[in-house]
């Protein structure tokens, strides 16, 4: 049975007034509707049309918020310029991460990428974890560079490449010349990416890191992190000779 | 040296075999670079690599090759006790029969302790039938070795350690200790063929083997059992004794699955006793409660024959729960003599606050003041005011209370309102009536104890019970 959208208006407008802390009771019909769209373009390309103009127009961050998270569930093409657009705004950009993150379009990741260039501080963060959740290749690059940069830039960028987890980005962690906190955030990452390898079969390549690691620390461990981080590289070392 | 000297020997028995380490295995065998990995970081002596090294002895490089090299070249390489007991315990993790070899001579052999107990634990592990003598024999060992032994003996698969044990069991030449512990194993591994056994051992000679029989009995006997652990009980020569061959057949005719056929059981055996057996089983009888053991005891009451009612009145003034309540007030009214009388009263003394009766709290209260107005003695209504601070309200603190002004009940009444005093919550959450109470506890009393109690608890302090 279709759904019938003349049902949604009353509940759309009172979302355009919505702020935190008021009565939500109206949020039922519409997380019915949305529920309803998986398997209704017509209604899909309706609730998208809606949730757009809310984005674009001067609505609460209560509002913008309920939005993208409705979008991340039956977000597509349609709605990428409406949350990139967000993604500049330290109000809402993480929210809007929030949708581009899930909605599996390269053209969402683009605007993550675009973003990335545009936005300083944690904003930044956020779009550098936000392209590693999605484990997007193109982005190795770009965040590589900012290894050698902020240190929470840098510490953000190492675990990214470290989820990312390609050979490419392995070897951008090993070519790093970190200090401080970032060197441990960078070893970590490259643990991660050793195992990530070593599950994807690529036992050459784990190895590398793995022995690179256990080089570089040697027999003779001086902190407790040294230590943990010497057994975590030998026991990488046996998975990947078996 | 010694380090230097398994390696050498490694060495040796790789190149002296020409099948070596990687003889053909079911799947894939693990290259022997790996291998070598793992052996190395066992004899590094490094604590932090030790267990990495001995996560893939337990599982991930399979092979009963490297189970051997591990168990006849590498354990003898290590030096101290503690890889070692660490490599023996990898080892019967692994659960390869191929360490069992080496694992049994370190059991037979003159390791420290910590290290042979790695071994009998190990030769459990990975052993059967055949290690059975062998760990049975170490029953009559060192403390250490009789400890490892009998969790081997418990930890074991095979189909022979009951029947050995059974017999082991019945070896009166042995150790009271030594059987004890074989009645632990029988138990422990809830052995129900060893059970006409355990019975027996319940009236043993020996007192510590009775005792471990009959806790042994209550944990998984069933309703055939109870015959015998009545002849427990009845053989039961201390208080203590009897008190651990009651809560044994308590606990089989509250919690066995067929508890219904074990009180049942128990009830025959009860009928068919002579009448100062009677008087032994009568208390467990009384504890088991129950309506088949209610319809007896009503029988026994409505008997013509004196000594068989007096017999379940003694049954009803026992009772585990206040469900009995309304026939013990009838009884009471009812009576012809005082010692029956007193006999009921007491009941209803006991059960009036036993917190674990179906009354509520107020119900509870109101059934100390039915029993109340029942008592014609100082004694009893002295008991029963002592027994009211059970009932932790603070309407069980005014019921006591004005009992302060009687000179006969007042140390009574002091002793109940202190019990209550001692409950921090509730004397909290009514700190005025309390400080008032103990007021006037302490213008009473002339027990040292009970008055320093009260001074305690006004000033919001606790007191330590003397332990008995």
């Amino acid at each position: 049975m279709a759904f019938d959208l003349n049902t949604l208006d009353a509940p759309f407008a009172a979302l355009a007034g919505f702020d935190w802390g008021a009565d939500a009771d109206f949020f039922k019909s519409i997380d019915a509707a949305v529920v309803a769209a998986h398997g209704d373009a017509s209604l899909r390309g309706d609730l998208e049309k809606r949730f757009g103009t809310l984005l674009a127009g001067s609505t609460s961050r209560a509002t913008k918020e309920y939005v993208c998270r409705k979008l991340a569930m039956i977000g597509t093409g349609v709605s990428v310029p409406a949350l990139a657009a967000l993604l500049t705004d330290a109000d809402n950009s993480h929210m809007a991460r929030f949708a581009l993150e899930r909605i599996d379009l390269p053209e969402a990741a683009a605007a993550l990428r675009k973003a990335l260039g545009m936005v300083e501080g944690s904003l930044k963060i956020g779009m550098i974890s936000s392209l590693a959740a999605r484990g997007d290749l193109p982005s190795v690059a770009a965040i590589s560079n900012l290894l050698g940069g902020d240190a929470a830039l840098a510490a953000a960028a190492a675990a990214a490449l470290g989820t990312i987890a390609t050979p490419e980005a392995a070897a951008a962690l090993a070519a790093a010349k970190p200090a401080g906190d970032v060197a441990a955030a960078v070893i970590d990452a490259r643990l991660a990416c050793a195992e990530a390898l070593l599950a994807k079969g690529d036992r050459k390549a784990a190895k590398a890191i793995y022995s690179s690691i256990s080089a570089a620390i040697g027999d003779t461990p001086k902190t407790h992190r040294e230590r943990a981080v010497r057994v975590a590289a030998k026991r990488g070392l046996l998975a990947a000779a078996e | 040296m010694r380090r230097v000297l398994a390696v050498v020997c490694l060495v040796i028995v790789l190149g002296s075999s020409p099948r070596s380490l990687l003889a053909a295995q079911a799947g894939e065998p693990p290259s022997r670079d790996v291998l070598d990995s793992v052996v190395e970081l066992i004899l590094s002596g490094d604590a932090d690599l030790l267990p990495v090294a001995l996560e893939k002895v337990r599982g991930g490089l399979k092979g009963e090759d490297f189970t051997r090299e591990l168990a006849e070249v590498v354990l003898p390489g290590l030096e101290r006790s503690q890889e070692k007991a660490a490599l023996l315990a990898a080892l019967a993790d692994r659960g390869d029969k191929a360490a069992l070899p080496a694992m049994m001579a370190v059991a037979q052999g003159p390791a420290d302790a910590l290290v042979r107990a790695a071994a009998i634990r190990g030769v459990a592990a990975l052993g059967g039938p055949e290690e059975v003598p062998f760990l049975e024999s170490l029953l009559s060992g060192e403390a250490g070795t009789v400890d490892a032994a009998r969790g081997a003996l418990v930890a074991i698969r095979s189909d022979i350690v009951s029947p050995r044990l059974v017999i082991a069991l019945g070896d009166k030449a042995r150790s009271g200790p030594q059987r004890v512990a074989i009645v632990g194993i029988l138990s422990e591994r809830r052995e129900t063929a060893a059970l006409p056994a355990l019975v027996d051992a319940a009236v043993d000679a020996d007192a510590e083997v009775r005792a471990a029989a009959i806790k042994a009995l209550g944990a998984m006997g069933g309703p055939e059992q109870i015959p015998g652990m009545v002849a427990g009980l009845l053989a039961a020569r201390t208080d203590a004794e009897r008190s651990d061959a009651d809560r044994a057949i308590v606990q089989v005719c509250k919690d066995h699955r067929s508890k219904d056929l074990a009180a049942a059981a128990l009830l025959d055996r009860f009928r068919a006793a002579d009448p100062a057996a009677r008087e032994v089983l009568l208390p467990t009888l009384a504890r088991v409660g129950g309506p088949a053991v209610l319809e007896i005891v009503d029988g026994l009451i409505a008997s013509p024959d004196a000594a068989d009612r007096k017999l379940g009145l003694v049954a009803l003034a026992r009772w585990p729960d206040a469900t009995v309540k309304d026939r013990l007030l009838h009884l009471v009214a009812q009576v012809s003599t005082e010692e029956e009388r007193d006999m009921l009263l007491g009941g209803l003394i006991r059960i009036a606050p036993l917190p674990n009766n179906s009354l509520d709290p107020a119900g509870k209260l109101a059934l100390v003041e039915q029993t109340m107005a029942l008592c014609r003695r100082d004694q009893d209504r002295g008991k029963l005011l002592e027994r009211a601070s059970a009932i932790r309200t603070v309407e069980t603190l005014r019921y006591v209370l004005p009992y302060v002004d009687q000179p006969a009940l007042a140390e009574s009444a002091c002793q109940s309102i202190v019990e209550l005093a001692h409950q921090r919550k509730l004397r909290d959450g009514n700190k005025d009536e309390f400080m008032a109470a103990l007021d006037q506890v302490l213008a009473t009393t002339k027990n040292e104890e009970i008055a320093d109690r009260a001074e305690r608890y006004k000033l919001g302090k606790t007191w330590e019970r003397k332990k008995p």
